[in-house]
């Protein structure tokens, strides 16, 4: 459900949560990002930094400079400044990736996690197709490929984001492995619950896989523009679209970014309107399917 | 300069507060675990409080240094040597170019400090110097220090001589069991009254697995109240699960059952409850309880656990040296 309002839960002597809500529900993350820049732009004396994630936003304040009450009075007058959830509107840079879905090097790490701990696991594309009574893999691909994804979070590794599929006809759900993955390939893209994601390094996981890109989200050496000032992509607020490619124009990107000249495609100009975003999807029967 | 001979268990490059500002991108603070006694090393030799210096963990480094200059090791005892003869904790020292200072296993505590008079120079990622091991950021080149580097230092004017009074300096738990404050929320309200009542009397044992991710510790079963066994499915299967939240750094996580402390360099967020959280002020005995050592809590509220920030904050300066 959606709180008509929000709870304040104290994290130490240095956080609040704010919990706007107790489900999945992108509307919830709007609120809280919409929250997260109405703090940065109010100069609250004592506030550090925040960090949205799906129904809450987490404020890490200076006690010193701020009392908890205090910051609770301060953000309940910021969330009655907001107004709806329909008034708020946010700077959102596009990001394509060049992605291959159902490609070898996931295939092959589902391989070895069926070799070495769980035989019965069904292939993650016709599993997660089948959960989601799609007709098979290839159309998992056009669901998954056919919605812009909102970064509605960022964790379990800095820069990897947590996604929202923008378009209800590409909603699909489906459980994490168990037990967890010990490895799971760069630039692999994946989802679980209802959440996608793209693995910005190597690491262990638990996400359904599907797709692979090789366009780095990651990057400490700052070959790229794009990571100047910072070492990962991404902020809250960002979107990403998944763009289906063959494995030619797969490895042709590879190559341009190992010799430094591939230009990463981001679209900076547009702002994301919650008001249109809603009379949009009023208007979809989601019934449908891509 | 020092150079690397031994660097002990995983000895990493820190300051203070660390890597602050980037938890939305999922970026850990990182930084000494027990900034009491790191910010007091710095003080000790002329530093600012938050300047770069070593943390070592359980096993001390060797390290030879290229020129002359003023140290202070502080924290756990690791019975630093100075050319095989030991040296006072808690107090600046000065060394000359090629003298070698041994630090041996920890004897008491389990996290010991070398601050360098300058500080070490090391390059900043995202505006700390902070090691971030996991992720290959910080430090020198992303990692602890290796044998054979050599670490540059800033140019310093510290004092030898200089120490901190007795009254100002951390006391480490004697009997094995560390009183630790511990703030209900953000998720208490999962737990139930026994549930609560059980946390609170448990001394529960630091298992070996913890690190400066998390604090894993071993004891009885929790129990829930209704919010966290009737919930939308989307909040997960087990009763501990929630949909995805920010952690608080310090956030007691209750994994299935088992509670895992998130500290410096912890995860931002995830799909378990965080029935209490630990305060800053009491993160300086997280760092110096060893594996199979006991925790014990103790409920304080959120405006004591800020007046224990303030207190601490108001020891890490001059006014605690003599």
């Amino acid at each position: 459900m959606i709180f008509d309002e929000p709870n304040f839960l104290p994290g130490g002597d240095r956080y609040i949560t704010v919990e706007f809500g107790s489900e999945m529900n992108l509307e919830l993350n709007f609120m809280a990002q919409g929250l997260a820049g109405a703090l940065d732009a109010s100069g609250t004396k004592g506030m550090v930094e925040t960090a949205p994630c799906f129904a809450t936003l987490l404020v890490h304040y200076e006690p010193r400079d701020i009392s908890y009450d205090d910051m609770v009075t301060e953000l309940k007058s910021l969330i009655a400044s907001l107004g709806s959830a329909d008034e708020i509107e946010m700077d959102s840079r596009l990001f394509t990736f060049e992605t291959l879905y159902l490609d070898p090097w996931t295939k092959e790490c589902i391989d070895d996690y069926r070799e070495k701990l769980n035989p019965d696991k069904e292939y993650d594309p016709d599993f997660v197709a089948r959960l989601n009574g799609l007709e098979d893999c290839h159309q998992l691909v056009r669901v998954h490929s056919g919605s812009e994804y909102w970064v509605a979070s960022l964790g379990f590794w800095p820069g990897l984001p947590f996604l929202q599929p923008l378009d209800p006809r590409a909603m699909i759900t489906c459980p994490k492995y168990n037990p967890p993955r010990t490895w799971t390939p760069q630039g692999t893209v994946g989802m679980g619950g209802s959440a996608s994601a793209i693995y910005p390094v190597a690491t262990p996981g638990g996400y359904q896989l599907f797709g692979r890109t090789p366009v780095p989200i990651w990057d400490t050496t700052k070959r790229f523009d794009v990571f100047q000032g910072d070492i990962v992509l991404f902020q809250p607020g960002d979107r990403i679209k998944f763009q289906p490619v063959t494995r030619e124009v797969y490895d042709e990107a590879e190559r341009k970014i190992e010799d430094g000249s591939y230009i990463y495609n981001i679209i900076e100009y547009q702002k994301f309107s919650v008001r249109n975003y809603k009379e949009w999807i009023g208007k979809l029967d989601t019934s449908e399917r891509f | 300069m020092l150079e690397i001979i031994k660097p002990g268990l995983e000895t990493s490059i820190q300051d203070f507060p660390g890597r602050i500002g980037y938890w939305n991108q999922g970026f850990p603070p990182s930084g000494p675990m027990d900034s009491w006694s790191f910010r007091l090393a710095n003080l000790l030799v002329g530093n600012d409080a938050g300047a770069a210096g070593l943390e070592a963990q359980f096993m001390g480094p060797t390290l030879k240094f290229q020129n002359d200059g003023v140290i202070a090791c502080t924290g756990a005892n690791m019975a630093p040597k100075l050319d095989g003869e030991e040296i006072p904790l808690w107090e600046s020292v000065a060394v000359t170019a090629g003298q070698t200072l041994v630090m041996g296993p920890a004897l008491k505590g389990a996290r010991g400090y070398l601050a360098v008079a300058g500080g070490i120079d090391a390059p900043e990622w995202l505006g700390s110097a902070s090691t971030f091991h996991k992720a290959s950021v910080g430090g020198l080149d992303g990692n602890a220090i290796q044998a054979g580097q050599v670490l540059p230092v800033n140019d310093g004017a510290g004092q030898a001589g200089r120490r901190v009074k007795d009254a100002c300096r951390p006391e480490f738990a004697k009997d094995k069991k560390w009183q630790i404050e511990a703030v209900a929320g953000p998720n208490d309200d999962w737990i139930d009254d026994a549930g609560h009542a059980q946390f609170l009397a448990t001394e529960w044992k630091l298992e070996a697995r913890s690190d400066r991710t998390g604090y894993r510790l071993d004891g009885p079963d929790w129990t829930f109240t209704e919010k966290a066994t009737d919930k939308p499915p989307e909040n997960g299967e087990f009763p501990s699960n929630i949909i995805d939240q920010g952690y608080p750094m310090g956030g007691i996580n209750l994994c299935g059952q088992k509670p895992i402390i998130l500290v410096n360099d912890g995860p931002s967020m995830g799909g378990f409850i965080v029935p209490y959280t630990v305060p800053s002020a009491a993160f300086w005995k997280l760092a110096q309880i060893k594996p199979n050592e006991f925790l014990c809590f103790s409920r304080v509220s959120v405006e004591e656990a800020q007046a224990l920030r303030i207190a601490l904050d108001d020891l890490c300066t001059e006014n605690s040296i003599e």
